[in-house]
């Protein structure tokens, strides 16, 4: 055995003992060590860089690391076999997305306000923003030798009077506790009840000095990012927002790869954990200790993910959802509490989940649609969700329907060398000058950050400003030399946006023909789907009266850029509408209001779902859609104009 | 009431590409309506069929091939042959010595022999590259260079390529450039938007749109020639109106139809017969697809398709 010393930028380190010849991306997981590894140790995207400081590696290199980086230590993680005693340095970013964790500050209007929009356009949807939690006050007659009732009869009378129901119910929790809580507060309580017209199910019993608060949980799992909520449930105010990165990553940045993980040994608990244990527990306590209540008092949670995220979330077998004909486990279940999984809230809270539509068209996306109200508007309305996968609903009052395109991580910045999530360091805009080709960007973090990699954002950004420019072709080929623009050995050029002086990277941040090909793949999977589903309707783009865009990536999206290189449809720009994380405000309506709850399963049995893989035009779509804007610039009018 | 047929004429046009110059140049595409519906419109320019040698010589043809250039000692001699079988419209030469992984023969060296074949024949010229990217680059450039002034056809750019190809054939030289795809509808779209948008006009561009041999997936040569002449003609796509001409030879006689001798499969009869069945059928089915022009390789084969093309037009 020998020892492997993980050392990180803080001065923090772990130390680990492996045998000969082990992997060292493996000996990281095992050791609970977070290094980014989007491909999933495949030796592919080259994000797993780690820098060997003392000992020996056995380990090639690879096309991702220069001569240069090599000689100075950087090595794959995931091409490294232990040989040694050996002691590595994890870059930073590796560990970016777990110290990405982070809660809100709830003075941002900004953050608030579509939460409030949402929660307003349901409502004049004609949804009642209510549920059927509530704290009710209790006194009972204290027992004696005359007065010999049990505790929970007790009880039961005196809910039964006090909410004028028929049928009442006592947790497990609340027998446990009774005894206990009833003397030491002589029998003057306050009930934590779930209300059903003539029935009621008392949740929690407290006694009358104790702050009763009901809150409730709201989680969006996303492939990459988990974003949640806590609430008050009786007047629907937000006590705290969060978010931190979806501690599956390290087994894949996709949902095929996780699905592909989950079908090893103990796999459906690794994941299990990884979302539970590591992600949503310490998320949840961490939003309980800013505002400020204890995680017992989470009465109710809602969680909206995609199709596979739902089913690692409760610990079912993924793999059917991969696999031809593509049947999950369940769309809806109504079944599970948050004992069952483990989840630090209330031991007997209700699990509720955005029911999924297939097998990649899923809670998330049903969630979103609600938040969207499409199903309320005459409008034809397109809604796009820009995730690892994007997902589209098409439709209005009458009619909705939905599919799934696999678009890769590309928006989220894998698959792309210098790519990103939109964390500190992120290019996240940038205009490009046609006569110097000297770029200009924003970056995401305080001032005088420097950039470290590129985000989707920045991506569109720069592939449609390098097109403006006349600097790629339609293929996204270089046709232009210049200071910024290289080719290697192998002829692939590059456009460079940052020299390594000014990055706060080991090197040049560029842009190469290869991750613009991956780029360009993405956004045609999308504008392909959008293509498909309309024709398969007997419409074309232009009945589109508005689109909702969403998505946690598209915080900084520049629609005419977007519409510039072919991944939205070219209509007014107005009718374009960023509306943030809508997955999570509308896991925040199903949370909070029972009107919602039954709404979103209404939405769901209404949406048809489209299954592209089906649809003979999709592939010829697709290839028509891998140029710059449109193999058919007619589709492009705007364009052509200029 | 009497019956008036409504002719199908469109009211866009095939472009019509000149190729080679003099008495011998001919002119392919022209016409505005499907292949062959003669019915509808007069075919102003009927399709065009080449014949194919190599830089290889003698020992690159099969058995049944050789026998038809008898006597030839060299590629010159061959070429001169091959102008005198009946049919012939256009010659061809592949120049496939120049592969890095097979012969690697020096572009200096195949373009000699490229001079030569000019020297020796009249009759308009088609150079085909080695089907390595990089190597056609270097190689269909000099072609380029050292067919200037004879209107050749350049075959091909490709996606990979088709800058320094493009560049020179189409800007430089003069040439016509060949723009090859992988039978692909869009796939041929993008490629002469990029060829045009590079400055190579429209004009002077033909398509090889991909062929195989009848049977190898030809179902997807059929359906994406048929579509890039409907574009062209019903939707008037600009991009899409270059005259289309199919390399037919160089994919059926690597058949095993058409390679096979008869020791190995005496069930199957003469090989000869089997490849000239074969090119005929393949090069039939192009042309009733959309095809402008074919290149074959056996005489039988030409002198068959010229009279089926005679007759139909």
């Amino acid at each position: 055995m020998y020892k492997v010393t993980f050392k990180f930028e803080n001065g923090e380190s772990v130390e680990v003992f492996a045998g000969s010849g082990e992997n060292l991306l493996e000996v990281a997981r095992k050791a609970n060590v977070a290094i980014d590894a989007p491909c999933s140790g495949n030796a592919a995207c080259g994000k797993c860089k780690v820098k060997l400081t003392g000992g020996e590696l056995d380990s090639k290199q690879t096309r991702h690391i220069t001569d240069e980086e090599y000689a100075q230590g950087w090595r794959l993680s995931c091409v490294s076999k232990i040989i040694g005693d050996v002691e590595v340095l994890v870059p930073d970013i590796a560990s970016a997305y777990r110290s990405r964790m982070k809660v809100a500050d709830l003075g941002s209007a900004e953050e608030l306000q579509i939460f409030e929009k949402t929660k307003n356009d349901i409502a004049s949807a004609g949804i009642a923003f209510k549920n059927d939690l509530e704290v009710v006050e209790i006194t009972m007659e204290e027992p004696s030798l005359d007065n010999t009732m049990p505790d929970n009869e007790r009880l039961t009378w005196a809910v039964e009077a006090a909410c004028g129901a028929s049928e009442v119910k006592l947790s497990f929790a609340v027998l446990m506790k009774l005894a206990e809580v009833l003397r030491k507060s002589s029998f003057r309580v306050q009930c934590v009840v779930s209300r059903d017209g003539e029935r009621a199910e008392v949740l929690d019993v407290l006694s009358a000095e104790e702050k009763a608060q009901v809150c409730g949980l709201a989680v969006d799992i996303g492939t990459t990012t988990v974003s949640a909520l806590i609430i008050d449930m009786t007047n629907g105010g937000i006590l705290a927002k969060a978010s931190a990165g979806n501690g599956q990553i390290r087994y894949g940045a996709d949902v095929i790869n996780r699905i592909i993980e989950q079908q090893k040994d103990g796999g459906r608990k690794k994941l299990q954990d990884a979302i539970i244990k590591e992600t949503l527990n310490p998320l949840i306590d961490a939003m309980c200790a800013s505002a400020g209540i204890h995680p017992e008092q989470v009465y109710r949670m809602c969680v909206a993910g995609n199709t596979t995220m739902n089913h690692l979330f409760v610990g079912v077998d993924a793999d059917p959802v991969r696999m031809e004909p593509f049947i999950p486990t369940f769309f809806e279940t109504d079944s599970i509490c948050a004992q069952d999984l483990g989840i630090h809230i209330y031991p007997h809270a209700r699990i509720l989940m955005a029911p999924n539509i297939g097998s990649y068209v899923g809670g998330d996306i049903t969630a979103g649609t609600l938040a969207s109200t499409i199903w309320n508007s005459e409008e034809m309305s397109l809604f796009i969700d820009l995730g690892t996968n994007g997902e589209l609903v098409f439709g209005n009052s009458e009619f909705m329907m939905s599919c799934a395109c696999s678009a890769g991580p590309a928006f989220e910045g894998g698959d792309i060398s210098c790519g990103m999530r939109a964390t500190d360091g992120a290019i996240e805009a940038c205009t490009i000058d046609k006569d110097t080709m000297e770029p200009t960007f924003k970056i995401v973090g305080d001032e005088g950050q420097k950039p470290v990699g590129i985000c989707g954002s920045g991506i569109i950004d720069i592939i449609s400003e390098l097109f403006r420019c006349g600097i790629i072709s339609p293929k996204g080929k270089f046709i232009r030399e210049g200071e910024r623009i290289r080719h290697d050995s192998y002829g692939m050029g590059s456009y460079v946006l940052a020299f390594k002086e000014d990055a706060a990277s080991v090197k040049d941040i560029e842009l190469t023909e290869v991750d613009i090909d991956n780029f360009i793949r993405a956004k045609g999977a999308i504008f392909s789907a959008i293509r498909v589903m309309l024709s398969s309707l007997d419409f074309d783009v232009s009945m589109i009266e508005r689109v909702l865009v969403a998505g946690g990536i598209g915080s900084g999206i520049n629609m005419r850029n977007a519409v510039n290189i072919g991944m939205f449809p070219d209509i007014e720009l107005e009718k374009f509408t960023y509306i943030g994380n809508s997955s999570l405000s509308g896991a925040y309506a199903i949370l909070y209001s029972k009107e919602a709850e039954a709404k979103v399963a209404d939405v769901a049995h209404n949406m048809t779902y489209l299954e592209l893989s089906n649809e003979p035009s999709y592939m010829d779509e697709f290839v028509a859609s891998c140029f710059l804007p449109h193999t058919d610039a007619t589709l492009f009018p705007s364009l052509e104009m200029k | 009431m009497p019956f008036t047929a409504k002719s199908g004429k469109f009211n866009a046009k095939i472009n019509a590409v000149t190729m080679g110059t003099g008495d011998k140049a001919i002119t392919i595409g022209g016409e505005n309506v499907l292949p062959f519906y003669t019915f509808d419109e007069a075919i102003e320019n009927a399709p065009k069929v080449g014949i194919e040698i190599t830089d290889g010589g003698m020992e690159a043809e099969p058995e049944c091939i050789q026998k038809c250039y008898e006597g030839c000692a060299s590629v010159v001699d061959m070429a001169k042959k091959a102008a005198t079988f009946e049919g012939v419209d256009f010659l061809s030469i592949r120049l496939e010595g120049g592969d890095p992984n097979g012969k690697n023969k020096s572009t200096e060296e195949l373009i000699a022999l490229v001079n030569d074949v000019a020297a020796a024949v009249d009759l308009p010229l088609v150079v085909c590259g080695c089907k390595n990217v990089e190597k056609d680059a270097e190689l269909l450039d000099k072609a380029a260079a050292a067919l200037a002034g004879k209107n050749a056809v350049i075959l091909a750019a490709k996606e990979e390529n088709y800058k320094t190809v493009g560049a020179s054939a189409g800007l430089a030289y003069k040439q016509v450039v060949g723009a090859e795809s992988a039978v692909d509808i869009n796939l041929a779209k993008q490629l002469n938007v990029l060829l045009t948008q590079l400055g190579v006009s429209g004009q002077s561009v033909v398509m090889n749109v991909g062929t195989a041999s009848a049977g190898y997936g030809f179902e997807y040569v059929v359906s994406t020639m048929d579509r890039v002449k409907a574009a062209a003609l019903s939707q008037s796509d600009a991009t899409l109106q270059m005259p289309i001409i199919t390399p037919v030879a160089s994919e059926v006689w690597n058949v095993k139809e058409a390679a096979a001798s008869e020791a190995d499969m005496p069930e199957w009869g003469n090989q000869e017969e089997r490849g000239v069945d074969m090119e005929i059928e393949t090069a039939a089915a192009v042309l009733a697809a959309g095809s402008n022009a074919v290149i074959l390789r056996h005489p039988e084969s030409v002198k068959t398709i010229s009279t089926l093309v005679k007759e139909l037009v």
